[in-house]
């Protein structure tokens, strides 16, 4: 019984990732009606825009010595007399990383950003109005240059990053047993939830979330009523690839740092057709019930059949519901 | 100009080769290959054979993506199907049949076993299509590699480490080289491009492009669209199976990473560069995908004189090569090489008139 209690919660876990990477594509969906195949190359650049700035410019020699460690005298005192291996020394150790990791992760932010929106404005906007299929080879073709770019700059050897929270091993009972978990873990899930959320809200509440729906729900009514629908595209695309940074930097911590991080976009990808392209609801509770399912198996068959979970999943659901599970139906003109 | 085209009968109409111009390509193609076959040097052979290769499996997903309108980002599973199950086939035979008519059996065994989970993967063409179609597909792709790298099936696939192959012995002739096998799949390429021109001629090459044109019209038409999109998916499996025999045989060894979602993603780049729903197009194609890598290769090897720290730039330029290639094409040449190819014989029929 305790044993199911520890792998939900390490599923709840990397439900909340899946979740976030997941909200880059449905948002560019809702928006542009393209869904983008090339999301999870996205996400590996905001992993390797992390790495610059958190791990590569630190240990240049320009760099100032506090951004690569940041050793004040009220720290090194607290050092003093700690036993190895305590909470407290994690907590400081991640202290001495903290400007580092903040400029890693506006690094990361910024120039995600800045390539959303040189992909959206160079690749995606002569495109508008054509046929879906060319869309989506496009964003096909967007993997391959991606994935070599990549390549091409960082080389494909595999490296590590600061984790984003203190790394604390926690312990605590529930249901009668122990549970152990990492507080970077736990941290990295709440920073996942909190802006699933805060987008999910800026899309139902603000202006410029409201201007997305329209054009969601009718093009040409939305550029009738006056909202700029090109506008519109460029503020999806930059929205997906900020929360893919921050997603990216997230995976980075977990998985270390390689050219490999890509290949999660497409099990999101099918974590995204069972939710539903268009329901927010319906691709969390998707990337949720993956993440457990995934621990699960990982558990009772052994970790890598776990990476087929979301393969087999799509295509079931896919059969059973073929607009995924809160999907909403299309309904075809003759 | 095109003239001394009239037709008198309806036997002459209906003919594969149509015109004069059609039987004068394709025989002189056959002399030319021919004389290629006996004549060009080893590398040329080993660039020619990669060509042929996927030209089959390219005519095959041309049947699906280009003739039937159903996207497949899946299809270098079929490609991988057909490798181990013609292995697999000629492993376990080894010794109870004669090895002289081995290939005879194998590979139609491979084909029917593509074409079968051809079938079984095209089951959700029924109730998705468009986009749900390409991920599901995708998964399958997904699934296929993953169990043939499975433990459980390691004693007849290998695993992750691969298998060792067979060279082919058609009644007693060994074709142990490159060049010999290179005949094979010329001809068999050939045949493929022949097969797939006559189908489009055909009862249900016609469905299929009506199922392409508007899906519910053709189901009001009579067709029944069960049953034609289900045989699209198993044409088009059957051919990939069957180029995936012929990589079996002609490379010595065979991998899982091999056909993984790289060769699905070129099969279908190779498609759209060349043209969609065109005759010619997975040719023109499949030149381009293997051509550019190779001419990056030699370029760079000139360029930088193979320094060993430049040597590992190769690979991500060769990828970003392929990449931009599908997105210049869908960008600015949406209907393929074939489009221009069209436009240039237009131009040259009409000529001196207009042109255009």
């Amino acid at each position: 019984m305790g044993q199911i209690a520890q792998y939900a919660i390490n599923g709840l876990m990397s439900g909340a990732i899946y979740a976030l990477i997941a909200v880059g594509i449905v948002s560019v969906y809702k928006a542009t009606k393209v869904v983008n195949f090339a999301h999870g190359y996205l996400i590996m650049f905001g992993a390797y825009f992390y790495y610059t700035f958190a791990v590569i410019f630190p240990g240049m020699d320009w760099a100032p010595a506090w951004l690569a460690s940041w050793q004040p005298g009220w720290m090194t005192e607290m050092r003093e007399g700690l036993t190895m291996f305590s909470p407290m020394g994690a907590v400081l150790d991640w202290a001495a990383n903290l400007p580092r990791i903040v400029f890693g992760l506006a690094g990361a932010l910024v120039c995600n950003a800045i390539l959303g929106r040189i992909i959206e404005r160079v690749l995606m906007r002569p495109l508008m109005g054509q046929s879906v299929f060319a869309m989506i080879m496009v964003t096909v073709g967007l993997i391959s240059i991606l994935s070599g770019g990549a390549q091409l700059i960082w080389t494909a050897d595999a490296d590590f990053v600061p984790t984003i929270a203190p790394n604390t091993p926690l312990r605590f009972e529930m249901f009668g047993t122990m549970i152990f978990l990492f507080g970077a873990d736990l941290v990295n899930m709440v920073i996942a939830l909190l802006m699933f959320g805060g987008i999910v809200l800026w899309v139902r509440y603000t202006k410029g979330g409201i201007a997305i729906r329209a054009t969601a729900e009718d093009q040409s009514t939305a550029y009738s009523m006056g909202i700029s629908v090109p506008k519109v595209f460029s503020r999806a695309w930059v929205l997906a690839s900020t929360t893919g940074a921050i997603a990216g930097a997230i995976l980075a911590t977990r998985n270390g740092i390689s050219p490999s991080l890509g290949l999660f976009g497409f099990s999101v990808l099918a974590i995204v057709l069972m939710g539903g392209l268009d329901s927010y609801v319906g691709v969390f509770i998707a990337a949720m019930s993956v993440g457990v399912l995934e621990a699960m198996t990982q558990w009772k068959m052994g970790g890598d059949w776990a990476e087929i979970v979301p393969y087999v999943t799509v295509l079931v659901v896919l059969i059973w519901r073929p607009h995924g599970l809160f999907g909403q139906k299309e309904v075809e003109r003759i | 100009m095109i003239n001394a085209n009239l037709k008198a009968s309806y036997g002459a109409d209906e003919r594969v080769l149509d015109n004069r111009y059609k039987q004068g390509f394709v025989y002189g193609m056959i002399v030319l290959l021919a004389l290629f076959t006996m004549g060009a040097n080893d590398y040329a052979i080993l660039i020619a054979s990669k060509m042929g290769l996927l030209l089959i499996a390219v005519v095959g997903i041309n049947v699906l993506t280009g003739y039937t309108g159903l996207v497949s980002l899946g299809h270098g599973a079929f490609v991988a199907i057909g490798a181990y199950a013609v292995t697999i086939f000629n492993n376990v035979f080894t010794g109870t049949l004669p090895a002289g008519i081995m290939p005879f059996l194998s590979v139609p065994f491979a084909v029917a076993l593509a074409a079968g989970i051809g079938i079984v993967v095209g089951l959700p063409s029924l109730r998705v299509k468009g986009l749900y179609l390409a991920v599901t597909t995708l998964s399958a792709n997904f699934i296929v590699i993953f169990l043939i790298e499975q433990e459980v099936f390691a004693p007849w696939t290998g695993g992750m480490v691969g298998l060792t192959t067979n060279v082919p012995n058609i009644l007693g002739w060994e074709l142990d080289t490159k060049r010999e096998m290179f005949g094979l799949i010329a001809v068999v390429g050939l045949a493929t491009i022949l097969m797939a021109q006559n189908l489009i001629r055909t009862r249900v090459g016609r469905a299929f492009i009506a199922i392409r044109d508007r899906d519910y019209s053709a189901e009001i038409l009579g067709i029944s669209l069960l049953r034609y999109k289900l045989t699209s998916f198993a044409i088009s499996a059957a051919f990939c199976g069957l180029s995936g025999a012929l990589f079996a045989f002609f490379y010595a060894r065979i991998l899982p990473e091999q056909f993984e979602l790289n060769l699905s993603l070129e099969l279908v780049a190779a498609l759209i560069i060349g043209g969609m729903g065109r005759t010619m197009g997975p040719v023109f194609g499949v030149i381009i995908i293997v051509m550019v890598p190779e001419v990056i290769k030699i370029t760079f090897g000139a360029i930088t004189g193979d320094a060993a720290g430049m040597a590992q730039l190769r690979a991500p330029l060769q990828e970003i090569a392929f990449g931009l290639l599908l997105v210049v094409f869908l960008l600015k040449e949406p209907l393929g090489i074939n489009q221009i190819t069209d436009r240039l014989l237009r131009a040259a029929n009409r000529w001196p008139f207009a042109r255009g």
